[in-house]
């Protein structure tokens, strides 16, 4: 564990995830106002003692705005990911383990799916779906497969000729047990680690979906969605643009610097 | 100052006097985690004019942290805690990088044990011999060539001009050594540091390597510092040597003193690890000789053209691919121990993969009266009693699962013992290997790499199988261990009754265990006899030749 912050990246992606985590979980408690109370006489102002963060064009606490809207952001990356991996590595053990035809096959397809940019392949998925924060996760969490069965199928490759598994292939062991057992624990770290840095595409995504329109709808205090919403009033107060395009990058930042820290960490060929 | 670097003839008389090398001790550490981490504690080194030094040790002896310390190429970690390095006098921990560079390859030079990675795969073989001799004697591009021709001929490969135009990929083992050798000989240098030169290559190669650096040796008068863990080969090469143990030089003296008259314990334990032909420690051959496996015509036929190319190109087909063993009839006898002895890439690891059921072949594989034709085939009565211990015991134990777990999956799975009974008889299996039964409670790696094979073994014994395989089981360890694990085994099967194939590269060793040897060559088996007709007249040119090229111990003849 010391070993894992002696580096500043470990420090720096720790602390950013940390402030994140912290507003995901307890930011509607301690926001200052309600998020969409309109004060009529403070629009568009610049942090004041009031207003920490400054307001918005209705006069909104655009600190209260931002700590509300960061349980949504978050969920969405986590959420998203999570099904992306989830999916994506089935299909890469599954491509992995078999092997042969069946393994050719699979990689074909998903190798013509990761031609396509992941934002591109979202922005497709979401129109054929229609909009929506649901739809849009979904969307997202699908366009992470190929990219995610790939990562696996690979893990679990440099695992299967290892000699552990040749010796309960030599055994007789079922084709369950060596994959659930001997091939599973030794293939997920690499999977584990670039779901951590994928959690920052996804939140990115998303908020690149709400300020398009296609994912949050108002007044949700979606930050991709509060970054679209001030667009127009960009240039009387910028802090309305700038607070939640912060917020996106500092998640961001925090899970791809972790994920990052936790790749050195846990991988022995870069750790001496 | 400018007399050193002056040509060797200048100042011959003076350099005469004074050692080539001298450590004075000299004491190393390397900075971890942990602390500050000892590797060379005092060391007292002297290398005569003219002279060979053996430093012989086992692996994490400290043997290699010298050759770098030498070198003055240490890495970041390390602190040097006080001593001297003197290059014929002259003190090189004073030395600046900027001179070092000059002293590297001109004045010292190295070898290091695997040829196949000390050269830049990228440059042709000319390139990275003149390169040497344009840098430290600034010859100009044809000289160097020319002179590089002359020093590959000296070091005997037949067509030098050749061998400079060429990339290493495309040069032996061997060939790669000997370019090797001749680069660091080009500068003439006063001391060449030789790393286990002959570890990553075949007992032939090794063989000749030997006579060559022999024979260099006296045309050039060098002065060199061997390090290697194999005490019959150094004393074969060396004229004084030093031991060394945990950092510490234990003993050290004229190579025949040391090895006929040790002083030190650790030595003494050293010599009797090293294995001799002519001491049996294996068990009695079986009374009735009764077959227990017999292979029949085996092949193994690597990349083997597709259903598709035999269709198409029926020609083609017949000459792809590449035979890993070809036309093998060995027959295995119940409680015998049969060693398989080849070279790399003779196809002796294809055969146990064969018999544990992980190639596909082709010919026939009997069996307790069952014949498979093809990997297929092979059913859970087979592999349960038949196992396999793999070369490496870091790559053959899954490095998630406990010890307890590992030994006790053959347990549950053949249901050799009652569920509630398994932990018992993991403990059982461990004190038969000779550890602790709270070894079940650990993983892999808080293991050594001894520990991790007997391990490997006892896995292999818990299914109480009627043949184990041991592919190179003792060829990642270290001699002391070695041996260990050679005696164990030939406890185990005493004690079960269990054959064994021993597939090694050490015809010393084998010839301590075995009652019957193949030997494979080229995917073939050119020879199998009984362990006494060894060295009968009948046996085949290649047998002939391996007995011939392994070094005996000093101490063994003696």
């Amino acid at each position: 564990m010391r070993k894992f912050f002696s580096s500043p990246t470990a420090v720096v992606g720790t602390l950013l995830l940390a402030i994140v985590l912290f507003a995901a979980l307890f930011g509607p408690l301690v926001a200052p106002f309600d998020p969409q109370e309109f004060h009529p006489v403070a629009r568009l102002q610049g942090p004041s003692a009031t207003y920490w963060l400054g307001t918005d064009q209705f006069g909104r606490d655009l600190l209260s705005r931002v700590l509300n809207g960061a349980p949504a952001t978050v969920a969405f990356g986590l959420f998203a990911t999570a099904i992306g991996v989830g999916i994506g590595s089935v299909i890469g053990v599954i491509a992995g383990v078999s092997g042969g035809w069946v393994d050719s096959t699979i990689m074909r397809i998903l190798d013509g799916l990761l031609a396509v940019p992941d934002l591109l392949f979202t922005l497709l998925i979401v129109t054929v779906l229609g909009g929506g924060m649901e739809h849009a996760l979904l969307a997202v969490a699908i366009a992470f497969t190929p990219g995610m069965a790939r990562i696996a199928r690979s893990a679990v490759l440099s695992v299967r000729t290892r000699d552990y598994v040749r010796a309960a292939v030599a055994r007789g062991e079922s084709g369950f047990y060596i994959v659930t057992f001997e091939v599973l624990p030794n293939a997920l770290s690499p999977i584990v680690v670039e779901s951590t840095i994928r959690v920052s595409f996804a939140i990115m995504i998303g908020a690149t979906l709400g300020f398009l329109g296609l994912g949050a709808q108002p007044p949700s205090t979606e930050w991709g969605l509060m970054v679209a919403e001030a667009r127009q009033f960009m240039f009387r107060n910028p802090w309305c643009v700038a607070i939640p395009g912060l917020s996106i990058a500092m998640a961001a930042l925090g899970f791809n610097l972790f994920g990052d820290a936790l790749r050195d960490a846990l991988d022995p060929r870069r750790s001496h | 100052m400018t007399v050193s670097l002056a040509p060797v003839a200048t100042d011959a008389n003076s350099s005469t006097e004074k050692p080539a090398l001298v450590i004075r001790n000299y004491s190393l550490s390397y900075r971890t985690d942990n602390g500050l981490v000892s590797a060379l504690k005092n060391i007292d080194l002297t290398i005569g004019k003219g002279q060979t030094v053996g430093l012989v040790g086992e692996s994490g002896s400290g043997k290699s942290s010298m050759a770098w310390s030498v070198m003055r190429y240490l890495p970041p970690n390390a602190v040097e805690t006080g001593g001297a390095i003197r290059l014929a006098g002259e003190e090189m921990l004073d030395f600046s990088p900027r001179q070092m560079a000059d002293i590297r390859g001109s004045r010292m030079s190295m070898v290091f044990q695997d040829p196949s990675t000390s050269l830049n795969p990228t440059i042709r073989i000319g390139e990275q011999i003149a390169e040497v001799l344009m840098r430290h004697r600034g010859l100009t591009k044809i000289e160097a060539y020319a002179y590089a021709e002359a020093a590959l001929a000296r070091t005997g490969i037949t067509r030098p001009k050749e061998m400079l135009g060429r990339y290493p990929h495309e040069a032996s083992g061997g060939e790669k050594q000997r370019v090797v050798i001749a680069t660091a000989f080009a500068c003439e240098p006063e001391l060449i540091i030789f790393d286990e030169p002959t570890t990553a290559l075949d007992i032939l190669t090794a063989r000749q390597i030997l006579d060559l650096f022999n024979q260099l040796r006296e045309e050039t008068n060098v002065s060199a510092l061997y390090i290697s863990h194999d005490l019959g080969l150094v004393s074969r090469v060396v004229d004084e040597v030093s031991v060394i143990h945990k950092g510490v030089i234990v003993e050290s003296g004229p190579v025949q003193d040391v090895f006929r008259r040790p002083k030190a314990d650790y030595t003494r334990q050293l010599i009797g690890a090293v294995p001799n032909p002519d001491r049996w420690i294996g068990v009695d051959a079986p009374a009735v000789p009764e077959t227990l496996v017999k292979l029949d015509d085996v092949g193994v036929r690597y990349g083997a053209p597709t259903k598709l190319q035999k269709l198409f190109w029926p020609k083609d087909s017949e000459t792809t691919g590449f035979w890993g063993a070809k036309g093998v009839n060995i027959d295995i006898r119940k409680g015998e121990l049969l060693g398989v002895v080849g070279e790399s890439g003779s196809g002796k690891s294809t055969i146990a993969k064969v018999l544990a059921g992980l190639q596909d072949f082709e010919g026939r594989l009997e069996f307790a009266g069952k014949t498979f034709a093809n990997r297929k085939d092979i059913d859970r009565a087979y592999r349960r009693r038949v196992q396999l211990v793999f070369q490496h015991p870091d790559a053959s134990l899954n490095p998630r699962q406990r010890i307890g777990t590992i030994i006790g999956r053959p347990l549950k799975l053949y249901g050799v013992v009652p569920a509630d009974k398994v932990a018992a008889r993991v403990a059982e299996l461990l004190e038969m290997v000779r550890l602790p039964a709270d070894y079940a409670k650990r993983y892999p790696h808080q293991l050594s790499g001894g520990e991790k094979q007997r391990v490997a073994i006892a896995r292999a014994f818990a299914a109480e199988p009627d043949l184990v395989i041991c592919d190179e089981v003792t060829a990642a360890l270290d001699v002391s261990v070695q041996a260990a694990v050679a005696e164990l085994l030939v406890k185990l099967q005493k004690d079960t009754g269990t054959a064994c194939v021993f597939i090694t590269h050490d015809l010393n060793l084998i010839r301590q265990l075995a009652h019957r040897i193949a030997v494979m060559h080229h995917g073939k088996l050119v020879d199998f006899f009984d362990r006494p007709d060894a060295r009968s007249d009948d046996r085949d040119a290649y047998t002939k030749a391996l007995l011939d090229a392994v070094p005996v111990p000093e101490a063994a003849i003696a």
